[in-house]
């Protein structure tokens, strides 16, 4: 009985690994070690509940629990930066794809918003989740999503303004 | 939604380079969970010690002394059984209540006064000395050695009887 649990946990683990640490890379803006550990606490939530939701929606549930851990864990002071013995890669001239550069100022400017607007617009464009799953993942009502999510995005169009350059 | 938005729900949901699911992340895994179990566990035990400890103050600290058990209205009918009501103290009023029943004693009891009563009567003795029977008995039967033998003394009540003289005197007269 246990080793079947384990086993099906452990195939949704690494079938679904890559995809929800981009949610939670995302949720953390861009911060990856932030996410890993996000992500683990998740999953290791999703273990004591396997029995209840593996029949039914255990990505649903960790994503209720990334998005409420992300923005309960940032009402926190965080401060982002971790001294390290040796600086990471920096990017050499003309090795950046445009992609990768839209990338990493999308998740610069998703840093910039407060973390329940940021969880918000995650859910909302990245998830494509309507306003009531957003708000239920968020467990706030849904006016208060909307609203969260309509002003990360003006927020957003603001920071983004150079790299999604509007329609003329 | 605008082209903004349109643009942003592109850039969000571009691919991103994959990551896999990697035995080190694995072992996270099974760490967290065991540490997880033990702090329910933890957590479980202490609230089973609370509990215990909670349950055996509340025992300790039940009040079941003698003094406390003993009812309290039911004795005081039976310790104050006087027939005046003058000496008999109201339902409600504690035995300690000396000052206010020695006045009513010093007509009955002529050898003792109301500085006595309430210098040398403790608030344990109030209670053997608050009987008014033993006080008032002793004029009633020295009258009545007077009207019922006659003109014979007593030997035992003589020296009680010789101060009031009125004994002897009916029964030469």
């Amino acid at each position: 009985m246990e080793q079947a649990r384990a086993g099906e946990y452990d195939a949704f683990v690494a079938a679904r690994w890559s995809v929800l640490f981009h949610l939670a890379r995302l949720l953390t803006g861009g911060d990856r070690h932030r996410a890993e550990d996000l992500l683990q606490e998740s999953l290791v939530k999703l273990w004591f509940v396997w029995p209840k939701v593996a029949d039914e929606a255990p990505e649903a549930y960790v994503r209720k629990v990334l998005a409420r851990a992300a923005a309960r864990s940032a009402r926190r002071r965080w401060w982002g930066e971790r001294p390290v013995e040796e600086l990471p890669e920096t990017a050499a001239a003309g090795d950046l794809s445009a992609t990768v550069a839209e990338r990493s100022r999308l998740e610069a400017a998703l840093a910039e918003l407060p973390p329940r607007q940021r969880a918000a617009v995650v859910l909302r464009y990245y998830q494509d989740l309507p306003d009531r799953q957003v708000a239920e993942a968020l467990g706030c009502p849904v006016g208060t999503a909307r609203s969260h999510a309509a002003r990360g995005v003006a927020r957003l169009r603001r920071l983004l303004a150079d790299v999604i350059e509007p329609v003329g | 939604m605008d082209h903004f938005e349109r643009r942003l729900a592109g850039l969000l949901r571009q691919d991103p380079e994959p990551v896999p699911f990697e035995p080190r992340h694995r072992e996270a895994l099974r760490a967290g969970v065991r540490a997880r179990r033990r702090a329910r566990a933890a957590r479980r035990a202490a609230g089973y010690v609370l509990a215990g400890a909670g349950l055996g103050l509340a025992l300790t600290l039940w009040p079941h002394g003698p003094t406390d058990d003993r009812p309290a209205a039911p004795p005081r009918p039976a310790s104050s059984p006087a027939p005046t009501p003058t000496t008999t103290p109201a339902p409600g009023a504690s035995v300690s209540e000396p000052p206010s029943r020695s006045p009513d004693h010093t007509p009955s009891s002529p050898s003792m006064t109301p500085t006595d009563t309430a210098d040398s009567a403790p608030p344990e003795d109030t209670s053997s000395t608050s009987l008014p029977p033993t006080a008032t008995h002793e004029p009633q039967f020295a009258t009545a050695t007077g009207r019922d033998h006659g003109g014979t003394t007593p030997p035992a009540t003589t020296p009680v009887t010789e101060p009031a003289g009125t004994p002897s005197a009916t029964a030469t007269g």
